[in-house]
């Protein structure tokens, strides 16, 4: 057969394919139809399309052919092979099921970054508690005077200076939320960066929870973070947990090759990180509408917190226990 | 090794290529990305500022809403990319060639944090100059890959030349070779067509001798094995 006469034959059902392509995925020079696309036959058309393109490589047909055929087979590849994990029973079943068991399955790196966030933060807070000077060794003085004028009992708006510093209480959040991330990317310099970072921000953090309270500053200050922190350090602890767990399938592989064993790594702690992402939003959202807020009279806020930490520990311990 | 094509097979048996994007084409997706998410930031807060408290809230939960995710919602759209990289003609897929997978696109965006380390995403430039398939670290560890979308070809005519019989059975290397020298043609000088079609004057039977008559002959020949008897 020349390629002419193959070409002839079977340019219908390229067309045909390339049609309902340029439908499926909404192109500019799609036909408008009303006419239900039918999956069958893109599937069949595909198949063909596949036979055709193997046997064009194998009689070396010319280059535009073959050409026209790789691009058809690869566009409809990726439209066979898309995956549509969106709907809301997927997310449901997330929720429900997948996050907190896949926290659960990771129990043992949970532990440890846990430990590594939060022992430095008593530690260190209780250091600074007794010797305030100590904080100088952590942040600067300009850092520490800041951090106290923002949660001292006269600022109109607690978590920041003044009405021109909006632009900071933005950066702090991003930033904070940052850190989660960094904890989790960390692990790809064999967990040393997740160990570092849940080092450095709990001692941080315990820094200045034990300078502000020393400073008597400390309804302030635990009225403004303990309702989003139960969100946040959460997730920072989770991230880390997955950034210890990456690190460690660099470090031991197995029978893996090392890049193989951090490709599955990450695929098995992908559910703690996107779980620990919709927290951080959470986190994100709290910080900016109700922890800012000066108006709400502080019982409520520590009653809140006290509910949030308590949903927080008690979904991620006996959510989904039904399905393990 | 000068190609840095990546050889996917699917199911089907065929192998796909994939063309991996190199730095420059990232870099130029990246900093429309960049401008894109900035002109976002700096249009909102303008109305935010007019709103005081409650639209800077919004404004700052933007912010962290547009660096971390807004990767993620369109590498999870239907174009498989953001629109920088749409632009460029660049996509996300998974190493093997399928659709890239929520959990790789989120691994991949929030493995950003690696990439940045120690500043301007010095370890992403690094790891991408120095493999061949031009992955970032994030795209190592979630198996991702950026490639160049397949652009059409333009669709080839031959001259129209008399077709002419080979006077010999033909390999399908040959017969590849003489329909992409006929392809070739019409961008080659007289002179260069002329001594290129002398290389395979053989099929015509015109071994050893040139000229324009025999470099007809030659192009007949491909016509011929395109599938044109008249």
């Amino acid at each position: 057969m020349t390629p002419l006469h193959f070409e002839e034959l079977y340019q219908p059902e390229w067309r045909e394919l390339e049609t309902l392509l340029d439908l499926i995925l909404g192109r500019r020079n799609a036909p408008k139809s009303a006419a239900p696309i039918q999956g069958q036959r893109v599937a069949v058309l595909y198949r063909r399309a596949c036979e055709h393109l193997a046997l064009a490589r194998a009689r070396s047909y010319p280059a535009y052919l073959l050409d026209q055929l790789e691009r058809l087979t690869s566009d409809a590849h990726q439209v066979i092979y898309q995956r549509h994990e969106f709907g809301l029973a997927k997310l449901k079943q997330f929720l429900t099921e997948e996050f907190p068991r896949s926290v659960r399955a990771h129990s043992t790196y949970v532990w440890v970054a846990a430990a590594l966030l939060y022992v430095p933060t008593f530690v260190i807070g209780w250091l600074v508690y007794e010797r305030p000077e100590l904080i100088l060794s952590v942040v600067s003085a300009d850092t520490a005077a800041s951090y106290e004028r923002m949660y001292s009992d006269s600022a109109t708006s607690i978590g920041r200076a003044a009405e021109g510093d909006w632009m900071m209480f933005g950066y702090y959040i991003s930033h904070n939320i940052g850190i989660a991330f960094q904890c989790f990317a960390g692990g790809l310099f064999t967990g040393v960066g997740s160990l570092f970072y849940l080092l450095y921000n709990g001692a941080i953090i315990g820094a200045i929870g034990g300078y502000l309270t020393e400073r008597g500053h400390s309804a302030t200050f635990y009225s403004f973070v303990a309702t989003h922190s139960a969100f946040e350090l959460t997730a920072i602890v989770l991230c880390g947990a997955a950034g210890l767990k990456i690190g460690h399938s660099l470090v031991t592989p197995g029978r893996l090759g090392r890049v193989q064993s951090l490709v599955a790594a990450t695929r098995q702690s992908a559910a703690m990180v996107s779980g620990s992402a919709a927290m951080l939003l959470i986190a994100a959202a709290i910080e900016a509408f109700w922890s800012s807020a000066g108006w709400i009279p502080h019982p409520v806020k520590f009653a809140v917190a006290g509910a949030c930490w308590i949903g927080v520990l008690g979904y991620l311990t006996f959510q989904g226990r039904r399905a393990d | 090794m000068l190609d840095t094509v990546v050889a996917a097979e699917t199911p089907e048996g065929i192998v796909l290529e994939l063309h991996p994007a190199g730095l420059p084409a990232r870099f130029y997706a990246f900093l429309l990305d960049w401008l894109i998410r900035l002109a976002i930031l700096w249009g909102v807060a303008i109305v935010a500022r007019f709103l005081g408290g409650i639209g800077i809230a919004f404004w700052v939960v933007l912010l962290f809403l547009l660096e971390w995710f807004y990767p993620i919602a369109f590498e999870l759209g239907r174009s498989g990319a953001t629109p920088g990289k749409k632009t460029f003609g660049l996509k996300v897929v998974m190493d093997n060639g399928l659709p890239i997978t929520p959990a790789a696109s989120f691994t991949r965006n929030l493995l950003r944090a690696a990439d940045f380390f120690p500043f301007c995403y010095g370890f992403a430039i690094v790891s991408m100059l120095l493999r061949q398939d031009c992955k970032r670290l994030g795209d190592i560890g979630a198996a991702t890959l950026v490639v160049h979308q397949p652009q059409a070809a333009p669709r080839i005519t031959l001259q129209k030349v008399e077709p002419v019989a080979p006077v010999r059975p033909l390999a399908p290397r040959d017969q590849a070779a003489l329909v992409a020298l006929a392809a070739r043609a019409p961008t080659l000088t007289g002179e260069r067509l002329d001594e290129l079609a002398a290389l395979a004057a053989s099929v015509s039977g015109d071994r050893g001798s040139t000229g324009s008559a025999v470099t007809h002959r030659v192009l007949g020949v491909a016509q011929w094995l395109m599938g044109r008897r008249t």
